[in-house]
């Protein structure tokens, strides 16, 4: 079984680094087995569907509009996603995830199944890192992702030792960059 | 009576592009663009480390990664006065030209086709009518009346079941949509197979850069991918073959497929060939560089300044002083605080929101100009740039497309109507055509110079005192420069000019309007309500603005509002 855990997202927009955030914290303190990648794919827009082809089980983790207080989780499943139609575009850069769900279903090869695991966001304003709101929801996200992923026969184990996370961008731009050779 | 017409995606998610069109007559008298998103992200990179500027530049946007990653790490180098190895400049280039060749397929068949194919009428085609009529445009072997069956079967099945999905959102049936049905099958049993090819450019890059959408295998000074043929981490012969394979594949599509659709469509619509010139101005810079110090070339720059290709002034290097000095941006209809002109290394970026004020501030674009000149930027500039400085590619490309559109039209298309919305897009097929020619042979040329013994692939920049520095870059939108001030080793100022700013930018403190607002004024409007005259010019330019934020909207059912007043 092929799965694919995306994170969408810009992370120089707040709040709008929620999902690649999550996907970086997963990948360093856990082991998923093969077959699961994890991918921080930023705001691909028409650019998503070639990561999605092949996949039996799409987990997506993005911002989410919808009535609440920021922080709160949605979670959707394919046909809620696809209820409404995509609309006339203007530029490739529109979210694409309807377009990319259903480009697959015309050409064949798309996911049987499909999550969004969304967070209601707070800021997504320019400037780096969660507002406090969306930073204390991280750790039910990454338990929604466990969650879903048991829920398809897939046991992820805590990586020992594990590793910190490559959040890179929250880096304070003081440190200094790795020296190449 | 005049009517306004407003395009404007505001309920969707914010960062978008926002147009305004008066009409009178059914035609556009006066138009605005306005990008309703503060781009002002180069603020977050003051202060920080310029060797990792180009992580942080290649997020600005989710589709153009690469573009923004290839154009900050020139602008340190050249701020710090360092050529890189040979084999950098050849791994770049071909990250470069895949991520061009993706992005030209995508943004026809993807984006802007449908402005033009009927999807719906390819459903009364005649699969054997349309294989015989493929075969007097190209000896692609999809193009058979098998596969063109199943495609319009496939879609029959959408359509019986009440549903259009991917095509939904389509003005089917517009008094403005002129194809033959034939026509509108292959085009979308082609829209089908791009989807495979634009997975293959994607793995290119993904091959060299290591991952995709945003690479990781660029360093101020070079590249760190690691030669060793033998190798199997490394960039190896295997590796090497695999791409070649790859942009084989897509070369194959290109020449076979995407040009000869532009030119069918094209010379179908060949009463759009009068619309749509705007700014006959046309800024290209050069990029593919041969040598280390970039002052040679596989594409050509230079400057066109009302639509005189003989007065074609060249831009031929990374440190080239007409480039340098002659650009500048106007924010006096922009959002910023103020009312200058500046050059790139003097700008501040500080944000004053207002409304929406036609005669006053309208946009968060600022107004780029060259010269003092509004300049249309992408691969039209390109294309045309080229054939004005005698680049052999282009003419050679150029000409196998006027002559197979003139076929089709069953006149002679005169090289004048490239000024146009359609000459936007056969300008594309020409570049993209262009680009796969110089893919194989900048494979060629990194392939030689590894068997050569050569495996460099980085110098170590030095930082100190003050350096200013500017870096620029031919993306598939356009040209892209990044200016880049550092201070004791720490950015001080950051400014990326970027192809949309060009063309989607506001009047300047003289009136004088961008691309887009003068390319619409003209267009005709059958429909005041569904104004795809309007997206087909406005899509000819391929708009890049909406990507910098993804918050979804499952829940929402709002639509693009499109107001006719």
């Amino acid at each position: 079984m092929k799965v694919g855990v995306v994170g969408l997202g810009n992370v120089l927009m707040r709040d709008d680094a929620a999902g690649p955030y999550v996907v970086r914290r997963l990948e360093a303190a856990y082991e998923f087995p093969e077959g699961v990648e994890l991918l921080d794919l930023g705001t691909p827009g028409l650019d998503l569907h070639p990561f999605l082809e092949g996949l039996d089980f799409l987990i997506l983790l993005d911002t989410v509009r919808s009535d609440g207080k920021p922080g709160e989780i949605r979670t959707y499943g394919r046909d809620e996603i696809l209820k409404h139609p995509p609309q006339p575009r203007v530029s490739p850069h529109d979210p694409g995830v309807k377009e990319a769900l259903l480009a697959l279903e015309f050409a064949g090869g798309g996911p049987r199944h499909v999550l969004l695991i969304g967070v209601l966001p707070g800021e997504v304003g320019q400037g780096i890192g969660l507002s406090p709101a969306v930073q204390a929801a991280v750790p039910a996200i990454e338990a929604a992702v466990l969650r879903a992923l048991h829920e398809h026969g897939i046991e992820s184990a805590p990586r020992r030792p594990s590793a910190a996370p490559d959040i890179w961008w929250e880096r304070d731009g003081t440190e200094p960059v790795p020296e190449l050779r | 009576m005049s009517k306004r017409i407003t395009i404007d995606p505001v309920t969707r998610i914010e960062g978008h592009l926002r147009v305004d069109c008066e009409v009178d007559g059914g035609r556009v008298t006066k138009a605005w663009a306005s990008g309703q998103m503060w781009r002002g992200i180069e603020v977050i990179l003051q202060g920080r480390d310029p060797r990792d500027a180009w992580l942080f530049t290649q997020r600005f946007c989710g589709v153009c990664t690469t573009v923004h990653a290839i154009a900050s790490v020139r602008a340190v180098e050249n701020a710090v006065g360092i050529e890189v190895p040979l084999n950098a400049q050849y791994i770049r280039n071909l990250i470069l030209a895949a991520h061009a060749l993706h992005d030209h397929i995508v943004h026809f068949y993807h984006l802007s086709a449908l402005d033009w194919v009927d999807v719906v009428s390819a459903l009364s085609a005649d699969p054997a009518k349309t294989e015989k009529l493929a075969e007097s445009l190209s000896p692609w072997p999809r193009n058979n009346r098998m596969e063109l069956k199943a495609v319009q079967d496939k879609l029959k099945g959408f359509v019986e079941a009440g549903q259009l999905g991917i095509f939904a959102n389509g003005y089917w049936g517009h008094p403005a949509m002129k194809l033959p049905p034939e026509v509108n099958l292959l085009a979308v049993s082609h829209y089908l197979q791009a989807l495979d090819y634009q997975r293959k450019a994607n793995q290119v890059v993904t091959i060299l850069g290591s991952k995709t959408p945003n690479i990781q295998n660029l360093a101020v000074g070079g590249v760190a991918n690691a030669i060793n043929l033998d190798n199997e981490a490394t960039l190896n012969m295997n590796r090497l073959y695999t791409i070649k394979s790859l942009l084989d594949e897509m070369v194959a599509f290109v020449q076979q497929v995407y040009v000869p659709d532009v030119c069918a469509i094209g010379a179908l619509y060949a009463d759009w060939l009068g619309y749509g010139a705007g700014v006959t101005n046309y800024l290209a810079v050069p990029d593919m560089p041969l040598d280390s110090a970039g002052t040679q070339f596989d594409l050509p720059g230079g400057t066109i300044m009302g639509g005189d290709l003989a007065g074609c002034k060249p831009i031929t290097s990374f440190q080239d002083d007409y480039f340098r000095k002659n650009v500048t941006e106007n924010i006096t209809h922009a959002w910023y605080d103020g009312d200058w002109t500046r050059h790139p290394y003097e700008e501040e970026t500080v944000p004053k929101y207002g409304e929406f004020d036609p005669d006053g501030k309208y946009t968060w674009v600022k107004a780029p100009r060259f010269e003092g000149q509004p300049m249309q930027v992408g691969p039209l500039a390109q294309v045309l740039v080229g054939y004005a400085t005698g680049h052999e590619p282009t003419k050679k490309w150029l000409t196998a497309a006027v002559d197979l559109a003139s076929t089709v039209a069953g006149s002679p298309i005169p090289l004048k109507a490239l000024h146009s919305t359609l000459g936007r897009h056969l300008a594309r097929a020409v570049r993209t055509a262009v680009i796969c020619d110089l893919a194989q042979k900048h494979w060629d040329l990194l392939v030689k110079n590894i068997a050569s013994g050569d495996t460099d692939i980085y110098v170590k920049p030095e930082f100190k005192g003050e350096q200013m520095g500017f870096g620029f870059h031919e993306a598939p939108r356009g040209t892209l420069s990044h200016w880049v001030v550092i201070k004791d080793g720490k950015i001080k100022n950051y400014q990326a000019v970027v192809p949309t700013t060009w063309n989607a930018g506001p009047r300047d403190d003289k009136g004088q309007p961008g691309p887009y607002e003068a390319s619409l004024v003209g267009n005709p409007v059958a429909d005041p309500e569904r104004p795809l005259e309007m997206l087909r010019t406005i899509h000819s330019f391929d708009p890049c603005l909406a990507c910098a934020i993804h918050t979804l909207d499952v829940e929402g059912n709002e639509i693009s509002r499109v107001r006719a007043l």
